[in-house]
């Protein structure tokens, strides 16, 4: 049972505020992914979680108890690190044992306890060996296993997955996922990563410059984005961002086209962001016709799909999702069409999303 | 096959390399093999006698009064070796990790910590034997200050405190190199190691003794392996403090020393005995060479790769 409540948390380092009050709840059993840039403040977000770091202002509190004088290894709190930080002198059963025993488990109740997390993680092979003689995914494996051992109510991921090579990637993401359901604690989880946090998450945390742009469900992030910045940062290829002006019941965007699409926002904004994902336009051959006006800039053919990267008047390219019989060469002029309800508004003035 | 041909970059490598072990041979290998075969041979002063196989060596082992002196210098080189072990290197380790973990005034502490390393050994033992100084040197002035005046001693002066006196000396000047060496090893440990500690115990013992220590073992071996040599070739400082005869009564007697009475002569050994110098030398030379090597041996294979 873990229930998390981070209440207007703040960190500066002397001059420096790298977070400015973070508000968050966390039910207990589910599994967060705080994402963002590197440098937007996730992991010292999670240092603080951890007690690492001293939280400079604000509450943290974790089942009814405020956390924020309490030192780490009392928290209930277990971390696997970016590097693992597998202590090098011990081998992998000590490893394990280790945080059990300061713990005050008796003999049995540690061995019981590395059994289990040796054959969650099919670990029983490698525990009389060191780190050294282990690879990138085993010392993952390990270093997840010494946090299981100690039964956290919180377990804190940072960047797990950061050091293994692209094919370990998603087979690690799949374990973890696994490993989360069948323990089934809360967990939070850091990457920069947003297909990490697309596929593994319960619920997103999006962090920017210190802030939280949006907390919700993968689904949510991807559907109604709060603001561009999370429409820009979830899903891949980006969203393409087009500045549009009202004009009625059309959309028009000087020199490039209009659109008259099925649902306007709501409200009397004038200046428009219209945001629209690959999956949600088309495009036609030609110069003429209704829709925008775009030159083909080239083609990735995927064997299912085609991106088609497209330029509006010079702009930076977007990509329109098409078709693997695609063929459009370079230069070629088209007309890029909105389909009904893939169309996001944004406010040009503060980037938040404009209700529809 | 070694080419004859002496070309440009070959003259150069000769040239570099020539003079530096001519000079090696000549002041380093040169007297150690003379000192070897000198040592089996029979001395009239200056004077080389007869080869007498392992008589000299059998003289300072085993024949009185050169075996008492001999054994009773050796103890306390073993002495001086463990007590310097706990009071340089296991000192030398606290203050390290105090150094290490930036307690008030780190900055200052570790120059201050290391400066004394750079004086002379000479100006060491002048300085403190003038702190032991029984009437006016520093340290009992201060203890009698505090009214802890039973406590001043003649340490230099009784047997009972002399050695220890001049091996709390010897600790105060070179304290700062194990310190240096420890500190180095434990800045190299990755910061997430020492987070992850952390997360499992809040316990500074804890930490040092067991991922600490362990990760700081291998720069140990450096220290452990000189210190020996030191303890072994300890000279200047016993010298200086308590004189050549090793006084009072032999108390800070070791090694080096007696060779060094034994072959050139002073008061108490009257004329200078080349041959049983000789054999001490040689003995000393090989105590040092064989037990270095093991300890450097059976240290290394305990090292960690971080």
């Amino acid at each position: 049972m873990a229930r998390l409540s981070l209440r207007g948390i703040k960190k500066s380092f002397k001059a420096v505020d790298v977070l400015h009050g973070i508000d968050l709840e966390v039910n207990d059993r589910e599994l967060i992914v705080f994402v963002g840039p590197s440098g937007c403040g996730k992991s010292t977000l999670l240092r603080l979680i951890a007690g690492l770091d001293p939280i400079t202002e604000g509450e943290f509190w974790l089942n009814d108890r405020l956390m924020n004088q309490i030192a780490p290894s009392r928290r209930g709190i277990a971390m696997v690190f970016q590097s693992y930080a597998l202590y090098p002198h011990m081998n992998v059963y000590e490893n394990m044992a280790f945080g059990a025993r300061l713990m005050g488990l008796d003999k049995a109740e540690v061995e019981a306890r590395i059994a289990e997390a040796a054959r969650m993680l099919r670990l029983e092979p490698l525990l009389e060996r060191k780190p050294r003689e282990l690879s990138g995914g085993q010392r993952q494996r390990v270093a997840i296993g010494r946090a299981l051992v100690r039964k956290p109510q919180l377990l804190l991921l940072d960047e797990p997955l950061s050091n293994l090579d692209a094919a370990l990637r998603s087979e690690v993401r799949l374990e973890i996922a696994r490993l989360h359901r069948e323990i089934g604690g809360t967990t939070i989880y850091v990457t920069h990563d947003q297909v990490e946090a697309m596929t593994l998450a319960d619920r997103i945390v999006v962090i920017n410059a210190g802030r939280i742009e949006q907390f919700g469900t993968p689904r949510e992030l991807y559907e109604t984005p709060a603001n561009t910045f999370v429409a820009n940062f979830i899903g891949s290829p980006r969203m393409a961002m087009l500045e549009v002006e009202r004009q009625g019941e059309r959309l028009v965007a000087p020199g490039i086209g209009e659109v008259a699409p099925d649902r306007l926002p709501q409200g009397t904004e004038k200046d428009i962001l219209l945001g629209v994902r690959p999956d949600g336009m088309t495009l036609t051959p030609g110069a003429d016709g209704t829709g925008f006006a775009a030159s083909v800039v080239y083609t990735e053919y995927l064997g299912d799909s085609a991106f088609v990267y497209v330029s509006m008047a010079g702009g930076p390219p977007i990509s329109v999702r098409c078709g693997p019989e695609t063929h459009l060469s370079p230069d070629m002029p088209v007309r890029i069409h909105v389909l009904p309800g893939k169309a996001h508004y944004f406010s040009r003035s503060t980037g938040q999303r404009l209700a529809i | 096959m070694l080419s004859s041909k002496l070309t440009g970059r070959n003259l150069w490598i000769a040239a570099l390399v020539v003079p530096p072990i001519a000079f090696m041979s000549l002041f380093l290998v040169y007297p150690i093999l003379s000192a070897f075969a000198y040592a089996f041979y029979e001395w009239r002063g200056l004077v080389r006698g007869d080869f007498i196989w392992f008589d000299n060596f059998y003289r300072v082992l085993f024949e009185f009064p050169f075996s008492e002196r001999t054994i009773n210098a050796f103890s306390h080189n073993i002495f001086v070796f463990f007590a310097l072990m706990v009071l340089q290197n296991g000192v030398g380790f606290l203050l390290a990790y105090c150094l290490w973990r930036e307690l008030w005034g780190a900055r200052f502490h570790r120059v201050a910590v290391f400066l004394p390393v750079v004086l002379s050994t000479v100006i060491v033992g002048l300085l403190w034997k003038l702190f032991l100084h029984p009437l006016f040197g520093a340290v009992n002035v201060s203890l009698r200050a505090m009214g802890l005046g039973f406590l001043a001693q003649p340490w230099l002066g009784q047997d009972s405190t002399a050695l220890m006196a001049i091996i709390v000396a010897n600790a105060w000047h070179m304290v700062g190199f194990p310190t240096l060496v420890f500190l180095a090893g434990m800045q190299r440990i990755p910061s997430e190691i020492l987070d992850a500690v952390r997360m499992e115990t809040e316990s500074e013992w804890v930490k040092m003794s067991k991922i600490v220590w362990p990760l700081v073992a291998p720069s140990a071996t450096v220290v452990f392996t000189l210190l020996f040599v030191g303890a072994f070739n300890w000279f200047e400082l016993p010298y200086v403090m308590g004189g050549i005869d090793g006084s009072p009564h032999g108390a800070t007697d070791v090694l080096g020393l007696y060779f060094y009475r034994t072959a050139f002569g002073s008061m108490s050994a009257s004329a200078e005995n080349f041959g049983p110098g000789s054999a001490l030398a040689v003995l000393i030379f090989l105590i040092i060479a064989i037990v270095s090597s093991v300890i450097t041996i059976r240290l290394r294979k305990r090292e960690i790769q971080l």
